[in-house]
């Protein structure tokens, strides 16, 4: 008789809850909560709860799997490594170094995601690696650094507890980020006023003081509104502007473009409130605003954080304790993954790829001749380039054939490439159409680091060993590392995240042996220094804040007669994203099996379409069949489905057309139309 | 190092050198120093054993048990909520008592004040001083909680029932919730999916189906992630109990619930503990 208790982090959202893994005999039998978890705290969401669950499914991929024909069959590491190291050096000597890309993964480790980078660009010199950031906060890190110089929650989770004040702008905290949500709560118990702003009405709306129904893509008129009345009611911070913020002048004009009464009148919020919220944020002694996907995923949303920022600034509701900006990051590791440099433009710790100085040291700590001093492509960019310009492409733990707009397109993109690696635990979408596919380890195979929304890097502990002959990702980078001639001159995650600090000044203090009990929040910048909570205190990163104009754009498309709906899709509790790991954990799957679709009763009506009834939705990219549920939770003339479900996959439908600045498709609005499908009996 | 802590590792310690324990399920030091649930199976170990902070053990003492071979015998270090949730366990028969010691301690103001606990020590004290406990009844926090007026009442529950996020916390917590199937993944009851998960089904299903063997521990809502005061609802009806019955569930090894019994006869019979069970001293049989 043996049992273990693992202490590791949970791999499904940016909370980055405190998990302990319970190993019997060897063997994974369950997930619970640590209650010496700084943030989580012995709480856990459901999803957390069956977090081992999928981990020893029948269908984790074993062994490294080559096309052959239209079926894959197994071949040894070796041959697999040579061979992928092989056709990714063909494709950059053939077409050159811009003609391989690489997709990093934000469910990976810190160390892998340095590694993944390190290797493309060593190996190839080329910039053209990118992750899914790009489909959730780009926009973020783009706007927040614009303003502000550090494109990262501003505060940290235990924070919102001490809020007078919280503004919830398109974010599902209470089913997307659940145990932050229970931070929120606490405010609220304490006597704080939640005000939540979302088309939807959602679980987090239905707890709210007020629910602001939003027009879909409206935020920035919105806010506008709110800034205008702010500064017409002299409540604005006049102190905090003229020491700590620059270019107000010219925003001011901005301001002035804009009324409360046409707020109201595009918004669809009156007018009364949103005097009434703007002055209910400015007058808080310490007012927050968690936004998430329902701000960023627009063509305009890098001006919607722009737009957030400057509400901030304008109100001196940042720089402080229990104030500030919440963007929640969705994967456990996207954070990581922007932080350790698996974007385009930039090095790790965000040092740009243009900057000689930066590329100087990059060479010297790689041990390679020249790095390219041109930002690569992104995510969007090198599926639509796939087959032109980018002819072999290593995808690591990423499922663009569900997460990514228009799918349709993305699989006839991915087809025309020479080669295409996937590394992943399962055979996912993307993966079955991979040339080669290598099987990695998931979060509890391995150690690592992750780092959850609030910058605080974590410590996964190894429990079990990745099944059959699969290896963890750290190995195979290294391995491939040494095939394509950079090799990596130490053993172990430990040993990569000290070359890490060494070359990031914002993590200069970050050691694994600093991170067991309560992790550490970057800047982190020597090994004396305790982390930061919050960001800004008495000076922006960037020196003065910085005031910008949030130029808007309505979406792209919007409803007409041939496709009168909007269209917005999202997630749901107990699913993860494309539902790679969820969907084979029993216990989640039981709560939804398959794909659903919101629909408000009264269109459901005239369309008669009844509760569970098969219904087709359809826009200008394609069309899919799913099950309707008839909700107020969306207003008349709209329908909601969240993108996990693969036989109904919602971003088959989803627009991608991109925000111009960070490149973000626009997820969250598009035409659609909705009409009952017959019903074959068949789902 | 406090007495208490100093006088269970001493016994904890004893009974894996004297063979009487082949495992010791406790709160202990990992290597990298940080406390978590641990299963000792060496006497040398005990020196890492810890008492802080309240982490409750007794489902996963009940796991345990379960998963090893039927001759382990396994002593659980706990606090007495842990010590009344145990001898529930082994009242439903989830727990075979020949195969346990309890090792449990008493805990101080501070937790008993934080747990608002009417009995912050264990029936057999393995180590502690005992004090008195918290009325809750007597508390304002609770108060609220329970107003006089039902509508009052019924809007401040709906308000907070209706932050569920449906994370099954309080179940998975709960030592004495071990029902298969579980009535909450029953399409009759509750709707798939649904969040909130609703007050009456989901709720008033799980806190009623606890009415006689909740132990008051508090696992549900420590648990919970929204702060839902999940014992208020418990502790009413462990109340009702005390006060129609004069039982209280996890304290009489002999009495069976009240619910259960029979109209033939009107004082059932419970079940004899060995006394190695809930004594650390007695002479353990093999």
């Amino acid at each position: 008789m043996s049992a273990e208790f693992i202490r590791t982090t949970c791999p499904y959202c940016g909370t980055g809850c405190g998990l302990l893994l319970k190993v019997d005999q060897g063997r994974l039998t369950g997930s619970l909560p640590d209650r010496e978890h700084p943030v989580s705290r012995g709480t856990l969401c459901i999803k957390g709860w069956s977090a081992h669950e999928f981990v020893a499914s029948p269908e984790r991929l074993t062994q490294p799997l080559l096309k052959d024909g239209d079926g894959f069959h197994p071949i040894s590491w070796d041959e697999a490594i040579a061979l992928a190291a092989g056709r990714l050096r063909e494709a950059a000597d053939k077409f050159g170094a811009d003609a391989v890309g690489g997709l990093s993964s934000a469910k990976c480790t810190n160390e892998e995601n340095y590694l993944f980078q390190r290797l493309i660009r060593a190996a190839f010199k080329t910039n053209n690696v990118d992750h899914c950031a790009r489909l959730c906060h780009a926009p973020t890190t783009v706007a927040m650094v614009q303003t502000m110089g550090s494109g990262a929650m501003t505060n940290s989770i235990a924070d919102l507890a001490g809020a007078e004040f919280i503004l919830v702008i398109g974010s599902n905290a209470a089913e997307s980020h659940p145990v932050l949500m229970g931070e929120i709560y606490k405010a609220i118990d304490r006597g704080a006023r939640l005000v939540v702003v979302d088309p939807r009405r959602t679980a987090v709306a239905e707890n709210a003081a007020e629910h602001l129904r939003i027009r879909p893509g409206t935020d920035i008129p919105l806010l506008c509104g709110m800034m205008r009345h702010l500064v017409d009611a002299g409540l604005i911070d006049e102190t905090f502007i003229r020491e700590r913020t620059e270019e107000f002048q010219p925003f001011l004009e901005y301001l002035k473009g804009w009324t409360v009464e046409g707020a109201a009148e595009e918004t669809g919020i009156s007018a009364e409130m949103i005097r009434e919220t703007a002055e209910r944020y400015a007058r808080a002694k310490e007012a927050a605003i968690v936004y998430c996907m329902g701000i960023t995923q627009h063509a305009c949303g890098t001006a919607n954080v722009i737009a957030i920022c400057d509400l901030a600034m304008l109100c001196g509701q940042v720089g402080k304790e229990f104030s500030g900006i919440y963007p929640l990051r969705g994967q456990n590791n996207v954070q990581g993954a922007c932080d350790m440099g698996a974007l385009p433009n930039v090095y790790p710790g965000y040092q740009g790829v243009a900057d000689p100085a930066v590329r100087e040291k990059f060479k010297k700590a790689w041990g390679v001749s020249g790095l390219a001093d041109r930002p690569g492509l992104t995510v969007t960019e090198m599926i639509s380039q796939a087959g032109k310009g980018i002819r072999a492409l290593y995808i690591m733990a990423e499922n663009p054939m569900l997460s990514d707009p228009d799918v349709t397109h993305v699989r006839e993109s991915l087809g025309k490439l020479d080669f295409l690696i996937v590394q992943d635990i399962f055979l996912t979408e993307t993966a079955r159409l991979a040339h080669l596919v290598l099987p990695g380890a998931c979060f509890a195979e391995k150690t690592g680091t992750f780092t959850n929304t609030e910058r605080r890097f974590q410590l996964l502990h190894k429990a079990v060993a990745p099944p059959g002959e699969a290896l963890d990702d750290f190995t195979i980078l290294c391995r491939m590392s040494q095939a394509l001639g950079c090799p990596v001159p130490y053993a172990g995650p430990a040993a990569a995240m000290a070359e890490i600090a060494s070359l990031c000044p914002a993590y200069g203090g970050i050691r694994h042996e600093r991170l067991e009990r309560e992790g550490l929040q970057w800047p982190c910048p020597h090994p004396e220094h305790p982390g930061t909570s919050f960001l800004h205190q008495g000076r922006f990163t960037r020196g003065l804040g910085r005031f910008v104009r949030p130029d808007h754009t309505p979406p792209r498309e919007m409803p007409d007669a041939e496709y009168p709906f909007y269209l917005s899709t999202g997630r749901m509790f107990a699913h993860y994203h494309t539902g790679t790991m969820t969907r084979r954990s029993p216990f989640l799957h039981r709560e939804k099996e398959a794909a659903y679709a919101e629909i408000n009763p009264d269109d459901a009506k005239r369309l008669s379409i009844r509760h569970g009834e098969k219904i087709r939705i359809t826009t200008r990219r394609g069309s899919i069949v799913t099950v309707a549920v008839l909700t107020t939770r969306v207003v008349p003339g709209t329908v909601f489905a969240p993108f996990h479900f693969t036989e109904a996959a919602a971003n088959v439908l989803t627009n991608p057309v991109l925000d111009p600045v960070s490149k973000i498709p626009e997820f969250k609005v598009c035409a659609a139309r909705v009409e009952k499908e017959a019903d074959d009996g068949r789902l | 190092m406090t007495s208490t802590l100093k006088t269970i590792r001493e016994k904890a310690g004893n009974l894996l050198a004297g063979g009487l324990a082949d495992g010791v399920l406790c709160l202990g030091r990992d290597r990298f120093n940080v406390v978590q649930p641990r299963l000792f199976r060496k006497a040398e170990e005990v020196g890492s054993l810890e008492i802080e902070p309240k982490w409750n053990l007794a489902k996963l003492a009940m796991q345990t048990l379960r998963s090893a071979e039927k001759s382990f015998r396994l002593t659980v270090v706990c606090r007495g909520c842990d010590e009344r949730a145990l001898l529930e366990l082994v009242k439903r028969n989830q727990i075979d008592a020949f195969r346990m010691t309890i090792l449990s301690y008493t805990c101080g103001r501070e937790q008993a004040e934080a747990c608002l606990c009417a009995r912050p020590y264990p029936e057999n004290s393995a180590a502690g001083e005992k004090i008195e406990g918290v009325d809750p009844f007597g508390d304002p926090r609770f108060a609220s909680l329970l107003a006089e007026d039902d509508q009052e009442r019924m809007a401040r529950w709906t308000g907070l029932l209706s932050r569920c996020l449906k994370c099954y916390g309080c179940r998975n917590a709960c030592p004495i919730c071990v029902c298969t199937p579980c009535k909450l993944e029953d399409d009759l009851w509750v709707e798939r999916s649904a969040v909130p998960a609703e007050m009456i089904p989901y709720h008033l299903i799980r806190a009623f189906h606890l009415s006689d063997t909740c132990v008051a521990c508090g696992a549900c809502q420590d648990a919970c992630p929204v702060g839902i005061p999940l014992l208020a609802l418990q502790l009413v009806m462990r109340r009702s109990l005390k006060e129609k019955y004069g039982y209280e569930a996890g304290l009489e090894a002999d009495r069976k619930s009240p619910l259960l019994m029979d109209f033939d006869h009107a004082s059932p019979a419970g079940l004899t503990l060995p006394a190695w069970t809930v004594s650390s001293e007695a002479p353990h049989e093999r």
